[in-house]
């Protein structure tokens, strides 16, 4: 019974994923292509951003707010972003719109992202005999992820890949871009509703803009 | 630039192997993750196991995988899938009884044993639970060792968690269904190998040997004096048998009496003119046979010497009363001798002490005293305990209710300071003279605290002798004590007669998992898999409209329509 647990938060982290895919016209481009390197250039990414946080980033003795130690963390969030920018914009992908592009970009990312961070929780944890809720949150916190990280595509296409943006949509956009790079333990499960609603907000109007603005 | 090439595939081929290496190393080491993780983790003491004579009596099993099951139990349920836990407190013998006796099939029995009381004040009435407790556990255990239970009993101390555990089983267990792998629960997990049996186990006496003051002839022709002491265990739960008072009382008796005349015989004017012999047995629960076997390896000049041998056996737990249990009749002149020289200073510390005759049958194997056995080999001797009525077999022996709580320092103190009076008047012939050799505040007076933390050792070793190797702990503890207060220490070691025959395995660790039912999981997924259909369609509905999600389904018809 507990193979099946596992099973069944296997299929909540990942299921999504698969069926994003296979849902929408992505599948029918056959962009996997992209979504592979967009995951492997997410591994590149964490990678970086681990030697950095190891090499720059000391250990609070007391656990007061040091300003210096926190605007590390925010400078190296930023490689995030980077990355992202990298993967929309530096690598070569096959002839597809801009519209799937930044989807299968998204998706690749928040795969990569899953199953470097929930996979191995997963096996190790939810084969167990002991039930617990932990795995069932981490699947609902993979499909937010999931969301949140087409969210980021969109903003980051819209940012770097569209030349004529509307002009109200500017400031917002940069805004978002800044409050969402800098600050990503908003993520975490209980402020993933107040996420969700934002990032349904941003999602909209990249999907606006996209259909407005034409390709 | 070929052979840059070729070092550059050959480069190439050793990293694929490495990383094939690798991806083996990471898979081998994914599948072997212990899954280790519990609710709770329990210290647990398996029953005895044992064969008596080829008839097979205790708990036959180790491993447990079962759920949890406690009263109330709906009326004709079944068990043999669920381990009962069962906390001693509100014990209910008539169920018990009909499961074992009966012979019926449980998964699993679990004994939650009250915590150790804390240490009551020596004098004080011991209440009238205690004495409802130790009834039941005596009960209990003789129930569980004569009889042969095909399926693992335990027994675990009561605390929070196990409590919380129980109040948990019992209320889902009243809604009517006790827990299965349907419906959820917790679920016991014992994973122990299967018990085998001791191969050769040995039981060890130990002997210490003081002499006497050498006259103008050889010192064997000094007549002896005997004291001894079993000081194996036996109980239901050999990984909590200590035995304080039966037999740890006894073995801190001979152990300060030791001390004592050791102190008296160090100089050569206080030596007396009797050789000491200590003896510290095991195989006490067996019929003594540890004891037959140390009398059988004496030599016939130094048996023929022993003047005459006492005994110790629980004297731990009383308040007046002494008794002395002998196999030659009470007229018999040794036995009178030595009966007054024991009753003169009883009189004067205000014990009674009574005298009990007990005819040997020698075609009977049973011996219930250990004196028996130096009757038998024509030694006189006697034993000399609080226990008023000859223990059957296996009974009186330290099991469970036998913890430091059942022996009381002062008896043991005042016990201590009868029989030394007695030796010593005996030995250097004071008999009859209102003398005090050991009083209190001399120089030989008996250390309480020697005795205390004798007896805290002892209450925190369980010793059940078979389970003891050759070189256990509390033997060499025993020897090196016996070194220090004698001059020549003696380890003999020996088998135990065939008819009895032990098994491994007495103490284990109890995992308590909480696990979700199979209707739960399949639960889980109906609604998973029907969030990733709502997901699918609303993505196709989104994305390329309503009418690709039809044609999803209807692509098959119109196929077939086209090829007719």
């Amino acid at each position: 019974m507990t193979v099946f647990h596992f099973f069944n938060c296997a299929i909540l982290t990942f299921g999504p994923h698969a069926v994003y895919y296979s849902a929408t016209p992505l599948s029918e481009y056959d962009t996997i292509g992209t979504s592979a390197k967009a995951a492997a250039v997410y591994l590149g990414t964490a990678l970086v951003k681990l030697v950095c946080l190891a090499t720059f980033l000391k250990e609070s003795e007391n656990g007061n707010f040091d300003p210096y130690q926190e605007l590390l963390k925010v400078l190296i969030n930023f490689i995030d972003v980077a990355g992202l920018y990298f993967a929309l914009t530096q690598l070569t992908h096959r002839n597809i719109s801009q519209n799937h592009k930044f989807q299968a970009v998204g998706l690749g990312w928040a795969f990569a992202d899953s199953v470097l961070h929930r996979l191995a929780p997963l096996w190790v944890g939810a084969r167990g005999l002991e039930f617990t809720w932990e795995y069932v949150f981490q699947g609902l916190e993979a499909n937010a992820n999931l969301v949140l990280n087409l969210s980021l595509a969109a903003l980051g296409s819209l940012m770097w890949l569209r030349k004529n943006k509307p002009r109200i949509l500017i400031p917002i956009i940069y805004a978002c871009a800044g409050v969402l790079a800098t600050m990503p333990s908003i993520t975490r499960l209980h402020t993933t509703s107040y996420v969700l609603i934002l990032v349904l907000f941003e999602k909209s109007f990249g999907m606006a803009a996209c259909k407005g603005g034409g390709l | 630039m070929a052979g840059r090439r070729r070092g550059r595939c050959g480069g190439g081929v050793e990293v694929l192997e490495s990383i094939y290496s690798v991806v083996a190393l990471v898979l081998i080491l994914v599948a072997c993750v212990e899954l280790g993780d519990a609710a709770t983790a329990v210290d647990v003491y398996r029953l005895i196991q044992y064969d008596l004579a080829g008839v097979p009596y205790g708990s036959r099993f180790g491993g447990l995988n079962h759920h949890a099951g406690a009263f109330p139990f709906a009326p004709g349920a079944d068990f043999s899938r669920t381990v009962v836990m069962m906390p001693v407190r509100e014990l209910n013998f008539t169920f018990l009884r009909e499961y074992i006796i009966n012979k019926q099939q449980l998964g699993g029995l679990l004994f939650l044993l009250p915590q150790k009381v804390s240490k009551k004040i020596v004098g004080e009435i011991k209440s009238k639970d205690d004495g409802l407790m130790r009834k039941i556990l005596v009960e209990l255990e003789q129930l569980l060792i004569h009889a042969s239970i095909p399926y693992p009993v335990y027994f675990a101390f009561e605390d929070d968690k196990i409590n919380a555990l129980l109040a948990d089983v019992r209320r889902s267990d009243a809604t009517g269904q006790p827990a299965t792998a349907t419906t959820g629960g917790y679920k016991l997990v014992v994973s122990s190998p299967e018990p085998k049996k001791l191969s050769s186990p040995t039981i060890t006496n130990i002997q210490g040997w003081l002499p006497g003051l050498k006259g103008d002839g050889d010192t064997n022709q000094l007549p002896t004096i005997a004291v001894v002491a079993p000081y194996d265990t036996f109980g239901a739960a050999p990984a909590l048998s200590v035995g304080s008072d039966g037999n740890g009382s006894g073995v801190v008796a001979l152990l300060e009496i030791a001390r004592l005349f050791s102190r008296l015989y160090s100089n050569p004017k206080t030596r007396g003119r009797y050789n000491l012999l200590f003896g510290l047995t095991s195989g006490g629960p067996y019929n003594y046979n540890g004891t037959l076997k140390w009398l059988r390896s004496f030599d016939q000049r130094l048996r023929e010497s022993i003047d005459y041998a006492i005994c110790l056996n629980s004297i731990g737990s009383w308040n007046n009363e002494l008794w002395i249990h002998v196999s030659k009749p009470p007229e018999n002149a040794y036995i009178k001798q030595v009966h007054e020289s024991l009753s003169d200073v009883a009189k004067e510390q205000g014990v009674t002490i009574g005298i009990k005759h007990k005819k040997i049958n020698i075609s009977d194997p049973r011996v219930a005293w250990e004196h028996e056995q130096f009757s038998r080999l024509r030694i006189t001797a006697v034993t000399l305990s609080e226990l008023s009525a000859a223990p059957e077999l296996l009974k009186n022996t330290g099991g469970l209710y036998d913890t430091r709580d059942s022996v009381d320092e002062a008896a043991v103190y005042r016990s201590i300071r009868l029989i030394a009076e007695s030796l010593a008047r005996h030995i250097y012939g004071y008999q009859g003279r209102n003398i005090q050799i050991f009083a209190d505040n001399s120089s030989l007076a008996v250390n309480p605290s020697y005795v205390k933390s004798w007896l805290d050792l002892l209450s925190r070793t369980p010793r059940v002798g078979p389970f003891l190797s050759k070189t256990d702990p509390i033997i060499s503890a025993l020897k090196k004590e016996l070194s220090d207060h004698t001059v020549e220490v003696h380890l003999q070691h020996e088998m135990i007669d065939g008819m009895f025959s032990f098994y491994d395995s007495t103490r284990a660790t109890l995992y308590i998992y909480q696990v979700a039912s199979v209707a739960f999981d399949l639960l889980l997924l109906l609604v998973l898999g029907s969030y990733l259909i709502l997901l699918f369609s609303f993505l196709v509905i989104t994305t390329r409209g309503l009418d690709d999600l039809i044609n999803m389904f209807r692509r098959p018809p119109s196929r077939k329509v086209k090829a007719s």
